[in-house]
């Protein structure tokens, strides 16, 4: 994060809104630890003859977690650019 | 540990604070901001993740064959990100338009 988004803003406040995005930060790793447990699980756990996964399971489970994850870090990217494009867009309406 | 998925927080947090949250504010409009700020980024983060999670259906092959996303997958992620962005900013046009009547005197 750049801090000096946060320059214009008394400490206090910097503080405050520093440990907001923490907080989300931390909320969002946790959520979506979860949701990727769910999803390889439903996506690559279909038999349960046995207690333990087989190997062809175990690396579907590392294949879709290295997948999301790389899919994900593209969708970051892309949403980043739409959202830049958005803002000057906006800043361009607002200068008329 | 792979915090990429959170630097939506980062870059809502930017876009807020470029909205104009100010040093100047009485208590109660600095609180009232402050929560606003929060919506919005929760709002944020709640997009990209909904989105993540869109595209991720839409375009992946889940038998999972491979770590890696191939060209197919790539311009589809991109393509999808894009429909996605351009449906949020439809619904929000709508949504906009009827709270508009909805709060028309009469």
């Amino acid at each position: 994060m750049d801090p000096s988004q946060l320059e214009g803003l008394p400490e206090e406040d910097k503080q405050k809104m520093l440990s907001m995005i923490e907080n989300m930060q931390t909320k969002d790793s946790l959520r979506m630890y979860n949701s990727l447990v769910e999803k390889c699980f439903k996506d690559c756990v279909d038999s349960f003859r046995r207690k333990n996964l087989d190997s062809n399971e175990e690396r579907c489970v590392t294949k879709c977690c290295e997948k999301f994850l790389k899919h994900s870090a593209r969708v970051s990217v892309r949403f980043a650019e739409l959202n830049a494009g958005a803002e000057a867009l906006m800043q361009q309406q607002q200068k008329r | 540990k792979d915090r990429r998925p959170s630097s939506e927080t980062e870059r809502t947090e930017e876009a807020t604070m470029n909205a104009g949250a100010n040093a100047n504010m009485s208590p109660a409009e600095k609180a009232k901001a402050f929560d606003m700020a929060q919506h919005e980024m929760e709002y944020r983060v709640d997009l990209f993740n909904r989105m993540t999670s869109s595209c991720f259906a839409k375009c992946m092959d889940t038998r999972y064959k491979e770590g890696d996303l191939n060209v197919g997958e790539n311009s589809c992620v991109d393509r999808c990100a894009a429909k996605y962005w351009q449906v949020t900013g439809i619904v929000g046009q709508m949504l906009g338009g009827m709270q508009q009547q909805q709060q028309a005197p009469r």
